[in-house]
């Protein structure tokens, strides 16, 4: 038992319709390895199209695998159909049968396999409280509102009790607090059935909120498989530093100079200077240009005697429970957060510090980090 | 250029009443926020304001002049529609032209073409004039209402929840970035939001509207820190406010506070004036509320701490909110992102109820709260006697 | 596995499905064609090779009243639609915008129109008509005719008026314009689309209209359906200048139909995207 394994996968779509623009990259998937561990949350991360949903099709059956191999607790199902594959899945819209009840939606695919009704009855009502389902057992489904549907849809997919549970942007047509809620909802239940799940998602928060381990993936290649604190305090690249987390980090284009025996961060368009992190100084050199990534909460307003460079607040806003301030470098708005209850007003001078130890370097071309030496 | 003032208006549809008796003062030049809950009746002020609906009663005018019945075209407007509303079959120069080509505010082409690029490139979208709406994602679409709107110097701006259709990251980055460029505006703007962070980063000051009706008017800081009642406390901030439903008693040299869940009972600090306003409401059951980055957690027991289990622990962004747990009352306070931290583990709980704040348990009405003179101060600047 | 794709041989076999059927439809419009380029002589054997003629185009263009009965069918349909435009595009606004009492039971019966069999009311239209002195006149084709354009353009039209959001127009107010402006510089070109084909389509069903000319026109005004039968006589058929009428008849629709195929089937399939 390991839960899922995927192994050098590929899809490739065939270019139908010849009038369609020959694609950049032709995989919609290309050469992923995935290994969950039992009762593992995992999410699959990344923008539209990034082949986060081909992926769990596949791992579903409902789509052919190009090249490679799935395996669901160690056996292959690359042939295997969908239903003989042991999972539970619960997709974006919540498509239930509408002449059924609730709780016959739930049962439906009970009665399909020819489980006994009595055993069906107890499972049905094992499973609704877990999902705050067991009042809505008798009604149809177009009296529920879009989080009871959610609801249903998922209590659906874990009342087979699957081995896996394939979850697509389940809450993607919620709203605002009902979806802070079924968030919540979603974990607390998985903690409590410890069944394997595959989460695909294009919100990073979601992402963070619920995974053991996201799987960030772009243009159908994984670009960083970690822990929610791995991927969002050692990035591997400018592409996951950037997506994960909001405001996302700041990275600028910079130019390194090297004055009294230090380096310094330079920026076009701006007299900004940083002072770069002693540990880089065995990787950048005078003149080396990299961009330089450090997040919102990591920049720091000094104090009177800081030596940090000068700086005009360009936008101060107060959140309530942080202030958030803006300085413009170049063409680019450089945020950083603070819980300090001082108030800014546009034009204000204030001194930049930043968290030596959350300062990253990327590579200005492939946007590989670059690490110190 | 124009003080805008709503008297008493009332507006029905059918038997729904949108408006109830609004009545508001907007001063010139003032960034003015009417925030509230889907269905508040925002909007149906704002279509009042540009005309787009006129007032069944009540009065609208526009420095002390009634416009009533004075139609859209006529007000000297500018809206940013939530929906955008671009014209699909104009390029995007000619969707920022349109208001300059209407007779009433006709322009020579010359003009309208250094104000088409001149309000392009404040906002970073010259090179998206040649195109059509459809080819423009969300983001720029946006931009180009915003930019619409921009071109002329109306009376007023009206803007439409413009952010509402954009994801979390963007919305936050064209808020950032509205920001940066509101001190170009130069006359009133009226900006409607359910977004409380729009509405504290932005506004001058904030109306906040519930069921057609004015609950608050005030700064960003005072409807925060001095919300009238529950119901704004629980609307402004995110994650919310926390409530702790309890008992007030008087001990000694002052008060304690016994939480109808959870069992704790706390020693008030000390401090003349709140206990001034509690003596003289004289109740005994309150909400205590308190903002989720005054309480502080730990993972071993500490003395004074509240026993509590973990309900959820979830990232908001740059960091995380822990729900605890105590009998069956919730907790929410701030922690920073990547904790280990395992459902329904124990945690300890500390209030710092020097910023703690009291509603009455009956009219969910605001009563008292610590350091209120200071919070006073920095929350009503000059005139000090808004709400 | 396998489950969407198509093998060679299913290929194979929808293509030849699909030619049967385009012969089947096609042939009689072919055959026509054929018929007109025939001699009398020729006219009844069903072989595909004959030595064709102009002599039927030559007898009927130039020999009959023919191009005045084009002409009739010309302006009674064109003018019928021109009405139906006037009068049913704002007609399509207020039902797409206002809200007043039995809206829906009102757009209905514009619709129902389309409903009635024209067998039923032509009858009573004829006495009418009569009475009214509007037999056999451009005018009383022209008000029948309008019946059938009218309700079809007005629900094609509504459905383009509720897709545009009507935001749009309040934008426009708060530029500065009038109404009127509004609706030619915003709303116009927005549902000229819908307005093209459903106008087109109109003209089509007007001009191939039967019932209505047959009994409501006379001598002074003669559609071109109507006087096709003139070619039928009582003693003899010409079949091949019944033929050639047919043809050219049949032109304006056909190349009408090729050229708004594309937006048709756009144009008219509104109810699709609104869902």
């Amino acid at each position: 038992m390991s839960g899922l394994k995927i192994e050098h996968v590929y899809k490739r779509y065939d270019n139908e319709g010849k009038g369609k623009k020959k694609k950049v990259n032709d995989y919609a998937v290309k050469d992923l390895n995935l290994e969950t561990n039992e009762g593992e949350f995992v999410a699959l991360l990344g923008p539209s199209g990034c082949g986060k949903t081909t992926t769990l099709r596949m791992t579903a059956g409902l789509e052919d695998i190009t090249e490679g191999n799935i395996y669901i607790n160690d056996v292959r199902v690359n042939d295997l159909h969908p239903k003989d594959r042991h999972i539970g899945l619960a997709f974006e819209d919540y498509a239930m049968y509408p002449p059924l009840t609730v709780y016959e939606n739930i049962a439906f695919n009970l009665r399909a396999k020819g489980v006994p009704n009595d055993e069906i009855d107890r499972r049905v009502r094992e499973i609704a409280p877990l999902m705050q389902c067991d009042d809505l057992l008798d009604m149809m489904p177009v009296k529920l509102s879009g989080g009871q549907k959610q609801r249903v849809n998922i209590a659906r997919a874990i009342v087979r009790r699957p081995e896996l549970l394939l979850m697509d942007e389940p809450l993607s047509h919620l709203d605002g607090k009902a979806r802070q809620a079924m968030r919540t909802e979603i974990k607390r239940l998985i903690n409590e059935i410890k069944c394997t799940t595959v989460y695909v998602t294009h919100d990073q928060l979601e992402a963070m909120s619920l995974a053991d381990r996201i799987a960030i993936i772009n243009f159908g290649v994984l670009q960083q498989y970690g822990t929610p604190a791995e991927v969002y305090d050692d990035p591997v690249n400018e592409f996951v530093a950037s997506f994960i987390g909001e405001p996302p980090m700041n990275i600028l284009v910079t130019t390194i100079i090297k004055d009294a025996g230090h380096f310094f961060f330079t920026f076009e368009g701006s007299d900004l200077r940083i002072q770069v992190p002693e540990r880089y100084y065995g990787v950048v050199s005078d003149g080396f240009r990299c961009k330089v990534g450090v997040r919102p909460m990591d920049v720091l307003i000094g104090g009177p005697d800081s030596k940090g460079t000068p700086e005009k607040v360009a936008t101060f806003e107060n959140l309530g429970d942080e202030r958030r301030i803006g300085i413009r470098v170049g063409e680019i708005l450089l945020m950083l957060i603070t819980e300090d209850d001082t108030r800014y007003k546009a034009g204000d001078i204030i001194r930049l510090e930043v968290r030596a130890e959350k300062t990253h370097l990327f590579d200005i071309e492939t946007g590989d980090r670059i690490r110190e030496a | 250029m124009a003080r805008i003032t709503l008297e008493n208006i009332k507006k029905t549809f059918g038997k729904v009443t949108a408006l109830d008796g609004v009545s508001l003062d907007i001063k010139d030049k003032e960034f003015f926020v009417l925030f509230g809950p889907a269905g508040a009746g925002k909007t149906t002020i704002l279509n009042n304001i540009a005309g787009i609906q006129v007032p069944d009663e009540g009065f609208v005018k526009f420095d002390g002049e009634i416009v009533n019945l004075v139609d859209a075209a006529h007000r000297d407007t500018a809206m940013v529609f939530e929906n955008y509303a671009l014209y699909p079959q104009m390029t995007v120069y000619d969707n920022m032209a349109s208001p300059m080509r209407s007779k009433l505010y006709h322009k020579d082409e010359d003009y309208i073409k250094t104000r088409v690029h001149e309000i392009a490139a404040m906002m970073g979208m010259e090179h998206l004039l040649e195109r059509l709406p459809s080819q423009l994602s969300n983001g720029q679409k946006q931009r180009v209402a915003m930019g619409r709107a921009l071109v002329r110097m109306p009376k007023v701006y009206l803007m439409d929840e413009p952010l509402a259709h954009l994801d979390a990251k963007l919305r936050n980055a064209m808020r950032t970035e509205l920001k940066s460029i509101q001190a170009n505006f130069g006359t009133t703007s009226i900006y409607v939001t359910h977004d409380f962070m729009e509405a504290m980063s932005l506004a001058d000051r904030i109306a906040v509207i519930n069921e057609g009706k004015v609950v608050q008017i005030g700064t960003g800081d005072a409807i925060y820190d001095l919300p009238c009642n529950e119901f704004v406390a629980t609307l402004m901030g995110d994650p919310e406010i926390n409530l702790i439903p309890g008992k007030l008693a008087k001990s000694a040299d002052g008060y304690t506070f016994t939480m109808q869940e959870g069992g704790m009972t706390y020693t008030l600090p000390a401090d003349k004036a709140p206990f001034a306003k509690l003596d003289e409401h004289g109740k005994s059951e309150y909400d205590l509320a308190l903002r989720p980055q005054h309480l502080s957690y730990s993972f071993e027991p500490k003395e004074g701490y509240l026993k509590c289990t973990v309900y959820s622990y979830e990232s908001i962004g740059n960091k995380s909110v822990i729900i605890a747990e105590a009998g069956g009352q919730q907790l929410r306070m701030l922690a920073p992102n990547g904790l280990r931290v395992q459902i329904d583990q124990d945690v300890y709980v500390d209030l710092d109820l020097t910023h703690a704040l009291f509603f009455d348990a009956e009219t969910k009405d605001f009563v008292a709260r610590y350091n209120e003179e200071a919070i006073r101060a920095i929350a009503e600047p000059e005139e000090g006697s808004d709400a | 596995m396998k489950k969407t794709e198509t093998s060679t041989g299913m290929k194979v076999l929808l293509n030849v499905l699909l030619i049967i059927y385009a012969v089947f439809a096609l042939f009689p419009l072919v055959w026509m064609v054929l018929l007109s380029f025939k001699s009398d002589a020729q006219m009844y054997n069903t072989m595909f090779v004959f030595s064709p003629t102009l002599d039927n185009y030559r007898q009927v263009l130039f020999k009959t009243d023919y191009p005045r009965y084009m002409r009739d069918s010309l302006i009674v349909s064109g003018l019928a639609v021109v009405v139906s435009v006037v009068v049913g595009v704002p007609a399509a606004y207020a039902l797409a915008r206002y809200n007043f009492k039995k809206k829906e039971d009102i757009a209905f019966q514009i619709l129902s129109f389309k409903f009635a069999p024209e067998i039923l009311v032509v009858l009573p239209l004829f006495i009418i008509f009569q009475k009214l002195h509007l037999y056999d006149t451009y005018l009383g084709l022209i008000w029948v005719y309008q019946l059938i354009s009218m309700p079809l353009l007005i629900w094609v039209v509504r459905g383009y008026f509720e897709d545009i959001s009507v935001e749009i127009e309040h934008a426009a107010q708060v530029d500065g314009y009038s109404w009127w402006q509004i609706f030619f510089k915003n709303l116009v070109p927005l549902i000229r689309p819908g307005l093209v084909s459903a106008a087109l389509l109109a003209f089509i069903f007007a001009w191939n209209e039967f019932t209505f000319p047959l009994l409501l026109a006379g001598s002074k005004v003669q559609p071109i359906t109507v006087a096709i039968t003139k070619f039928l006589g009582t003693d003899t058929a010409h079949y091949g200048q019944l033929a050639v009428a047919a043809v050219i008849s049949a032109l304006p629709a056909i190349i009408f139909a090729l050229v708004i195929q594309k937006h048709l089937v756009r144009g008219l399939s509104f109810g699709a995207v609104k869902g």
